[in-house]
């Protein structure tokens, strides 16, 4: 009689999986929880950005303002003593135009491309 | 991918996918199942970045054999001897025949090494070709070919047929 080879008995004898109904259910579980968790981290990621956007607009708005007020009405330093707080904002802002404008220019670049890449995530989803 | 999509999915290989599993925990039916959950909780979050560039069963199985190797390097092997942990996994419910070869195919499966055990799972109890095996285990054909090779003799010395 011709012995059983080994391939013969691996094949005849595969392992039985026991039957469990819960499995699927338990699947089931573990993805809503999973969505739980997206969600939350969605939420955040939103939120985030909201305050992000909310703060560079705010940035680009009044640095835009300052700097445009610094180039139209230039002041004469010397006629100003820097005592009360408008003339202090009015030299300060006398002293920092050259450096506000390119800082104003970045944070509009930024919020560009931050609303662009929403607008793009958002058509892709 | 939807959440029903996937668990149409699912269930066409869920059996598949626990035995292949089941095999490489050595008859462990409870934890075959649980790194099962595992990989499919991983392929769930991950089926956003699933193209169809292989078979949706080749990807889950890929994932499910990487949880299974996670897992084996984080548990330190038991300290219960090879035939005791095997015994505890038979059904006792089985005819005493059937026992016995399942005891000495856990018993044998367990002694083989990973890759060896993979393959032979893959080859023999899920009837996958040796390409199919190529893209789950991550590894050339020939090598699949050397692994089931080695673990065919290992497992003619180990069971007494």
């Amino acid at each position: 009689m011709k012995e059983p080879s080994i391939e013969e008995f691996l094949r005849e004898n595969k392992p039985v999986v026991p039957d469990d109904p819960t499995f699927i259910l338990e699947t089931r579980r573990r993805m809503a929880e999973v969505e739980g968790i997206k969600g939350e981290v969605d939420r955040q990621r939103r939120y985030g950005r909201t305050v992000l956007i909310i703060t560079l607009v705010v940035g680009v708005v009044i640095g835009a303002l300052a700097t445009a007020l610094a180039f139209l009405f230039p002041i004469e330093p010397a006629r100003l003593t820097g005592e009360s707080f408008w003339e202090g904002v009015r030299l300060f802002l006398d002293g920092w135009k050259y450096i506000l404008m390119p800082a104003v220019a970045v944070s509009a670049i930024l919020l560009g491309l931050l609303l662009a890449r929403d607008r793009r995530s958002a058509e892709l989803l | 991918m939807t959440q029903e999509r996937f668990i149409t999915l699912v269930k066409a290989e869920q059996e598949s996918l626990r035995r292949f599993l089941l095999a490489l925990c050595s008859g462990d039916a409870a934890l075959a199942d649980d790194i099962a959950q595992e990989a499919l909780v991983r392929a769930y979050v991950a089926s956003g970045s699933f193209r169809g560039l292989s078979k949706f069963s080749t990807w889950l199985f890929r994932i499910a054999y990487n949880c299974y190797i996670d897992h084996t390097r984080r548990v330190r092997p038991e300290q219960v001897p090879l035939e005791d942990r095997a015994a505890l996994r038979v059904p006792s419910d089985d005819a005493s025949d059937a026992s016995f070869r399942y005891q000495a195919l856990y018993q044998a499966l367990d002694r083989l090494p990973e890759k060896e055990k993979a393959v032979i799972a893959l080859f023999y109890f899920e009837d996958r070709s040796i390409r199919e095996m190529a893209d789950i285990l991550q590894m050339p054909s020939g090598t699949i070919k050397y692994h089931l090779s080695m673990g065919r003799n290992h497992l003619k010395a180990y069971i007494r047929l």
